[in-house]
């Protein structure tokens, strides 16, 4: 059984999944050792670019796939083993619509709390508790799929209410919502977490949720690069950055490395500098390379920067490692 | 276990009903096959030893084994879709035991095809047969037995499949051949050596058997042949043999490449 009590939600220890290849196709190590904690009651947010590992976990952590290695418990009881007893905590919120949309709304909520053994009457009761987080009401015998994107969304949040779990995971749940529909349904999770004190555990693009949760880890090749607050990360960065929009960065870090003590990382067209002298660097780039540059600004970091800064190319090390 | 099963089972039959197009198309195709086949062959068909048999008569147990088909054909198609994208998602998340998706398409598809059955058996009286109530219930235990072997390969061929294409492909290849071998077109007796052998071996000739035996005889009759015992045999060895498979495909979950050191 879980244990109710339980200071950490979630303890995921030196979690490896590897995915064994083909005859053309060496075996991929889609997470690598993975360690991670995360309080009860926290919203945390994962965030790393494509192919980080971040599906990957969702799928062990809801079951649809076993590690090669480590372990995962849910509320003090081991996910691998019984992952019976962690399930009934956890709702899951998957990317792809996991809804009938042949079925309504109602016959869709119904069915869910059949899988988790509700009677009709504890079904009835809960669901009257769950649809008002939602503007669900006057819909629920409509068809799925006659649903808007937003309210589709929010069916299936109201779906996995239903047996009232203690953990919640979702999947870029946001994805393909308007920003209306996104604010919307991000303000529900943060009314969720801080009235019913349900743990979140919630993958996103979008930083601007990123920086709403108490939590943030930046997962690349498998590990956590990064594992903080979000006003922590975005000071981790410290000073300002200076943002050249330009044809040929790679042309112009040349320039600019000669005066050491700068950070340079490039991304596409924009060249990142960080360091000592920033005003007067503007001034002679201005100077002396002023056709080459589109605009110029100096910005604060955001998490945003971090995570560029943290997943991004480093110029200096692709350097380092050509001269090898 | 029950609750899972009868939401899920449930589920596949408001899907069915709610698409207008699915319950005629199915209820009409197998009557419309049985009578232009049968019309078209009935003049030209002297099979020996049968020839007091028109086509239609023939071919009659042979459109009730095929509704079993496409019945467990429909019924585990949606899973390829439903799993990527769909409800199957929120059951497998959920801690409800897998073996419920099995047992929910295996109860609903029975449920759909035994719907589907009625206006065939209606049709009994008018292809100058009569048959006993008793009769009546071992052939529907045949197209019962044949519906679990055909909804539970279908599964086993569904599951993990990548696209619906790749599934009408084996269907082609391999699900329809079953019918077509089964005797349901053509008598098995007169059949070249590697045909008949291809069809001695096929377990579905044996449900045909089930469904086709009934109509001739009493059950007093049929019951005491070993023949028909050794049919029920096979046909229920296979049906529950592929259902067992089934249930261990499903309990299987993806697991990592072990890893060394």
């Amino acid at each position: 059984m879980t244990d109710p009590n339980i200071a950490t939600a979630v303890v995921i220890e030196r979690l490896k999944y590897c995915y064994p290849g083909g005859r053309r196709q060496p075996p991929r190590m889609a997470l690598d050792g993975l360690d991670l904690s995360i309080p009860r009651g926290a919203f945390f947010v994962l965030t790393g670019p494509n192919g980080s590992g971040k599906s990957t976990l969702f799928k062990i952590l809801c079951g649809l796939a076993l590690p090669s290695s480590g372990t995962i418990s849910i509320h003090g009881c081991d996910l691998i083993a019984s992952p019976v007893d962690g399930r009934r905590d956890m709702g899951v919120v998957f990317q792809r619509p996991a809804l009938d949309k042949h079925l309504t709304v109602l016959e869709n909520f119904r069915i869910h709390a059949r899988l988790y053994d509700l009677s009709e009457s504890l079904f009835q009761m809960r669901l009257k508790g769950a649809l008002p987080w939602s503007d669900l009401e006057g819909r629920l015998h409509d068809r799925v799929m006659t649903l808007s994107g937003g309210l589709a969304r929010q069916a299936e949040l109201v779906k996995v209410l239903l047996h009232e779990p203690t953990l919640l995971l979702l999947d870029e749940p946001t994805a393909g919502l308007d920003p209306g529909g996104r604010l919307a349904f991000m303000s529900t999770l943060l009314r969720l977490q801080k009235r019913r004190g349900v743990t979140i555990l919630m993958t996103s693009h979008i930083f601007a949720e990123a920086e709403r949760a108490d939590l943030v880890g930046i997962l690349r090749h498998g590990k956590l690069l990064a594992l903080d607050s979000p006003g922590n990360l975005s000071q981790r960065l410290g000073e300002e950055i200076l943002v050249i929009n330009c044809d040929q960065p790679e042309l112009l870090a040349q320039a600019l490395s000669n005066p050491s003590g700068l950070r340079i990382q490039i991304q596409d067209h924009e060249l990142r500098v960080q360091g000592e002298g920033l005003l007067l660097l503007m001034e002679n780039l201005l100077k002396e390379h002023r056709q080459k540059i589109h605009t110029l600004s100096i910005k604060q970091p955001a998490l945003e920067d971090l995570y560029i800064h943290l997943t991004g190319r480093d110029l200096a090390r692709d350097e380092e490692e050509e001269s090898r | 276990m029950i609750r899972p099963t009868l939401a899920l089972s449930r589920r596949e039959l408001v899907r069915f009903f709610r698409q207008p197009e699915r319950v005629i198309g199915s209820l009409a195709q197998p009557l419309l096959i049985w009578a232009f086949l049968g019309a078209g062959f009935t003049p030209s068909f002297r099979a020996p030893g049968m020839e007091q048999l028109s086509y239609a008569e023939y071919f009659y147990p042979g459109v009730l084994l095929m509704l079993m088909l496409f019945s467990g054909i429909f019924s585990t198609i949606t899973l390829i879709e439903d799993r990527a994208q769909g409800l199957m998602q929120g059951v497998l998340a959920s801690p409800a035991p897998r073996m419920a998706i099995v047992f929910g398409k295996v109860l609903g598809g029975i449920a759909i095809a035994m719907l589907q059955a009625a206006p065939l058996l209606i049709a009994i009286p008018f292809i100058g047969l009569s048959v006993s109530l008793g009769s009546l219930f071992w052939m529907l235990f045949g197209a019962l037995v044949a519906c679990l072997g055909f909804t539970a390969v279908g599964f086993l061929i569904a599951w993990n499949m990548e696209s619906t294409s790749g599934f009408h492909a084996i269907m082609s290849i391999f699900l329809m051949p079953m019918w077509m071998l089964s005797g349901a077109l053509f008598p098995i007796e007169h059949a070249p050596g590697w045909l008949w052998a291809l069809m001695i071996v096929n377990p579905v000739t044996h449900a045909l058997t089930l469904i086709r035996t009934p109509l001739y005889h009493a059950p007093g009759q049929f019951l005491a042949d070993p023949n028909y015992w050794m049919a029920i045999m096979i046909a229920i060895l296979w049906a529950l043999g592929c259902l067992m498979l089934a249930l261990w495909r499903v309990n299987r979950v993806e697991r990592g490449a072990f890893i060394s050191a």
